[in-house]
């Protein structure tokens, strides 16, 4: 057994004893009933299971969390599906995220086990591009570079990367002339 | 009626004469196709999505980039205007009819090839659909940018003799030499190359990193010592993968393109050649050592390595490989142990049924510290190599890796 503490969704979990063999995900469905997550292909190929990790020097990276331990994320900042849209004071939703919502716009997902993992990746690349802006032209490329391991089985590919696309075109300060 | 019978006669023979003949090019040809496998020649002379051996392949060496050349049937872009004795000269001399070749064309290796199998080669090239693709000019760094050099290059560093058999070995040790030192080329990665970066001899097979990775040691005393039975050298050959661990890297185009396809009597001599013995080896026992909780590196291996590799080192099978038994990591130097974890391993399929998936790299992920302690952390549970690694020893090695693969990629 370990003990572990972690942030997720900016709210502190633990110190809390769990077994030393479990992965993330495991961690967050059945200690924190989390359930957003969505557990794939198990082998860290889908990336389904994909959370964020925000570093201490202010970026964000994906990571999955069907392949890393839950010891991996001991101490560490994390965001999931369930963290992303604005709640009121009872707990209900009032907005949700620019990424979930242009997802939404452009009916995106279909069965939806793979959109936890798309918003999680979407939103990374969003925070990158607003330290590092692109040129137009690489907008393509770059969505394909991020989201191109991501495994939609309906195969939703198109409406996603257009989903993406908009999104970052109509969000002031992603791209550059 | 005589007369009618010796004219029937003489004319079936004359009918059957081209027919033997066209045979026993047709076995040839076969035999060639064989061979060419063995040598992984269209591995070398086929580009992705390219037409089979139309070259144009590049080749990283610290010198710059070497391309392939076109080696199909055609006469003014391939080898199709090539003689006999044309061909025989580049296998055994790296002398072709425009020039000598750059030693990237393993005629070092091939020059001990026996006649009839050059022969066999030949044909076979003759007989592979010509291919309409211009060779690419090199791209190297005065002087090597200069062929003749090559010549004084031979004259230091390559003897063109033909294989002799060890007459102290047995036949199948001596099939399995010529297979891995001739056509399986084996020695061009795995020994280490001296100061004219010819093939040092005097440490035949004791391993040189390349591109950021080590080509192992693969001389019968290291395999013994790690372990490997004939079987183990049968499947990690055959199918990549093995009790002893996965292939990965370079090696994994060599097992998918050549040594899968190899006869069974073939890879028999391969592997009495390799662990210089022609019985099968008793298995060693697996080394599990059990688990130290309170070893900063078992945190580590169960964040970043448990998920796959499994939490006591059992691996999953078409996933990943077991990391007991593991000969990548029971080696002195854990210079393949760090390489893996910095540069990950891509996925690698065999067929749709039978592969590995991609390991993730962790370059940006673990620190030199964490990187220690998980290395001693691996060795200490799975094998029996020190588990004292200092940092700096470490640092040293990801230095290696980096600057080998800053070679590779001039």
């Amino acid at each position: 057994m370990s003990t572990i503490a972690l942030s997720i969704n900016n709210k502190a979990i633990g110190p809390i004893e769990t077994s030393d063999d479990i992965m993330m995900i495991e961690f967050l469905h059945e200690h924190l009933n989390m359930t957003g997550t969505k557990f794939g292909c198990g082998v860290g190929v889908c990336h389904a299971c994909t959370v964020i990790v925000d570093n201490e020097d202010g970026s964000s990276e994906s990571v999955r969390t069907c392949i890393n331990g839950v010891s991996r994320f001991n101490g560490k900042k994390i965001r999931t599906i369930e963290g992303h849209a604005k709640e009121n004071e009872f707990g209900e939703i009032i907005k949700l995220s620019p990424v979930q919502e242009t997802f939404i716009e452009n009916f995106s997902f279909q069965c939806g086990w793979c959109t936890s993992g798309f918003v999680n990746e979407t939103t990374v690349l969003v925070e990158r591009l607003k330290l590092m802006p692109i040129r137009v032209s690489e907008i393509e490329t770059v969505i394909e570079k991020a989201l191109g391991d991501h495994v939609c089985r309906c195969t939703g590919y198109v409406k996603y990367y257009k989903a993406v696309k908009e999104l970052i075109l109509s969000t002031e300060g992603l791209t550059r002339s | 009626m005589k007369i009618n019978l010796n004219a029937f006669t003489l004319s079936a023979l004359f009918l059957a004469l081209p027919l033997t003949v066209n045979a026993a090019q047709d076995e040839l040809v076969e035999q060639g196709k064989y061979l060419a496998k063995l040598g992984d020649c269209t591995a070398c002379h086929t580009i992705d999505e390219g037409q089979a051996n139309g070259g144009g392949l590049p080749f990283t060496t610290p010198f710059g980039i070497v391309y392939s050349t076109n080696i199909s049937s055609d006469e003014e872009f391939g080898i199709g205007h090539y003689s006999l004795e044309d061909f025989t000269d580049a296998m055994r001399g790296g002398v072709a009819p425009k020039g000598n070749l750059y030693p990237a064309m393993p005629y070092t290796s091939y020059h001990l090839l026996m006649d009839q199998d050059i022969e066999a080669l030949y044909r076979y090239f003759l007989s592979t659909k010509p291919v309409k693709q211009k060779n690419r000019d090199n791209d190297l760094m005065f002087p090597t940018n200069i062929r003749f050099g090559l010549k004084a290059w031979n004259l230091v560093n390559h003897d063109s003799k033909v294989f002799e058999a060890d007459a102290d070995k047995s036949e199948k040790w001596n099939r399995g030499s010529y297979i891995v030192n001739g056509l399986g080329h084996c020695g061009e990665c795995h020994t280490p190359r001296d100061v004219m970066f010819a093939m040092d001899q005097s440490r035949h097979f004791e391993g040189e990193l390349i591109g950021g990775a080590e080509a192992s040691d693969i001389t019968p005393k290291e395999l013994n010592r790690q372990g490997w039975t004939k079987q183990d050298l049968d499947d990690v050959l055959r199918k990549g993968y093995s009790r002893k661990g996965t292939v990965f890297a370079g090696m994994y185009p060599v097992v998918f393109h050549s040594f899968s396809h190899l006869t069974e009597d073939d890879m028999s001599a391969v592997t009495s050649y390799l662990l210089d013995n022609d019985a099968e080896v008793t298995a060693k026992s697996d080394t599990f050592n059990g688990h130290d909780k309170s070893d900063p590196g078992y945190k580590l291996y169960s964040g970043y390595c448990a998920g796959c590799h499994g939490i006591n080192g059992e691996g999953k099978p078409n996933v990943s490989p077991a990391l007991i038994a593991n000969a990548t990591i029971d080696k002195v130097v854990p210079i393949n142990t760090l390489s893996v974890m910095l540069n990950g391993v891509e996925e690698q399929r065999y067929s749709h049924t039978h592969g590995f998936y991609a390991m993730p790299s962790y370059r940006d992920t673990l620190n030199v510290k964490q990187l220690t302690e998980l290395t001693n952390y691996i060795r200490k549970v799975w094998t029996k190599q020190s588990s004292d690694l200092t940092e700096s020893q470490v640092q040293g090695w990801v230095d290696k890796i980096e600057d080998s693969i800053a070679d590779a990629a001039h």
